[in-house]
């Protein structure tokens, strides 16, 4: 019985870490695209906006509100919180080509969406 | 499923209703909790932390009066934009009276924990509908789920959750296979292992952005061995499904199943209910943060 409770624990260890081991090791030399857009009286700017494909992307979101707005996108599977007058900056994964919308969090009319090609 | 339907016209108002809406200006959803028990391919976004309150309750068994529930306490992240990690508590209660094989308790109990491992194999883009997640979902528990005696028990699901988005923000398919091995040591040192074994299949339609209701079916078997050797029943379940977003931050998920037929290896009588139950439910409430 001992024994299997010692392998159920090992088993249990190899699980937490295999999500690490399945993930696509970084390269630092990788080429990155960046894309910067400005959110300015509660829009986008530029509401579209292209990347290529197969690159990780870069997203600098300026802030020029006065308050704090949410960039986030379900289909980049991105989200973060930007404080009134500053900057973010989201790492995002190579993408295939395809249209990936993203939104405001706090403004329901604040939209835009990146092309990838 | 007309009281779920009744319920979702009447949260999403009438001018939520999907004959009124355009839905290519919706906001894309998360697809994980739509499908009821089902579970679909979504993983959260990165950096997303999420508190959930998870209550799935099985009801009716031959004879006698059987409720069971067990909750889930939740903490739900997303590492990275392929990874999503669970971990939490669970509490049982079990309410059993007359029911052959089984001892008649009234309890409530800390129950175990569990963690769960996602991995997003492949994701949804607009040009491919299809997104499939893997996951492993160790269980430890110290209360048969069942039965209510104390135990020890470990179960390995393992899931694979995939989704079909079938019309853009509108109407969604989902699908898991599930194989839940696990072994338990009762309080008299006797051990058991089994394994269950099955599929669904989902449907959800977005009434409003912020309503989905939809329909599932579930076919499981049930085997006294890991190895899926040892056959002792299966059973068919169906029902509605809800999901109802509150705000941005804060969702719930509701469902209902009803075993429509099943079979007990050695037992002529209709329906699996040793394995199994007449009915289950799930109810699940989100704060993400």
């Amino acid at each position: 019985m001992y024994t299997v409770h010692m392998m159920l624990r090992r088993l249990t260890l190899a699980a937490i870490c295999a999500p690490a081991l399945l993930q696509p090791a970084p390269s630092r030399a990788e080429p990155v695209a960046e894309i910067r857009v400005t959110y300015s009286n509660g829009q986008f700017q530029p509401g579209q906006v292209s990347a290529p494909a197969d690159k990780p992307i870069v997203i600098r979101v300026k802030n020029l509100d006065a308050k704090a707005m949410e960039f986030e996108s379900t289909s980049l599977r991105v989200e973060k919180v930007v404080a009134a007058k500053s900057e973010g900056v989201l790492n995002v994964r190579a993408l295939k080509p395809g249209r990936y919308e993203f939104y405001d969090d706090f403004n329901d009319k604040a939209r835009g969406a990146l092309t990838v090609q | 499923m007309l009281a779920l339907c009744t319920f979702a016209s009447l949260l999403g108002g009438s001018s939520g209703l999907a004959r009124a809406q355009d839905a290519s200006s919706w906001r894309e959803i998360e697809t994980k909790y739509i499908f009821g028990f089902t579970t679909g391919s979504g993983i959260g976004l990165e950096g997303e932390k999420e508190f959930t309150v998870d209550s799935i309750g099985r009801f009716g068994k031959r004879d006698g009066h059987y409720a069971a529930t067990e909750t889930k306490y939740e903490f739900e992240f997303t590492p990275s934009q392929f990874v999503q990690i669970e971990f939490g508590a669970l509490g049982s209660t079990h309410n059993i009276g007359a029911v052959s094989d089984l001892d008649g308790r009234n309890q409530g109990a800390f129950a175990g924990g569990f963690a769960e491992f996602r991995y997003l194999a492949l994701e949804r883009t607009s040009n491919n509908p299809l997104s499939v997640t893997l996951a492993f979902e160790p269980n430890v528990r110290l209360i048969d789920e069942t039965s209510g005696a104390r135990v020890h028990n470990y179960e390995f699901e393992t899931t694979i959750n995939a989704d079909v988005e079938l019309l853009r923000n509108r109407l969604y398919a989902g699908f898991n296979m599930l194989y839940e091995p696990e072994v338990t040591w009762t309080a008299t040192d006797q051990t058991m292992r089994e394994a269950t074994f099955g599929g669904s299949a989902a449907l959800s339609v977005r009434l409003a952005p912020n309503v989905l209701v939809g329909g599932e079916l579930w076919y499981l078997r049930h085997y006294d061995s890991p190895a899926l050797s040892a056959f002792t029943g299966d059973a068919l379940m169906a029902g509605p499904t809800l999901y109802v977003q509150f705000t941005p931050k804060m969702f719930m998920a509701a469902a209902w199943n009803t075993q429509l037929w099943g079979r007990e290896v050695g037992n002529p009588l209709p329906l699996n209910l040793a394995e199994f139950q007449r009915h289950r439910a799930k109810v699940k409430f989100a704060y993400e943060f």
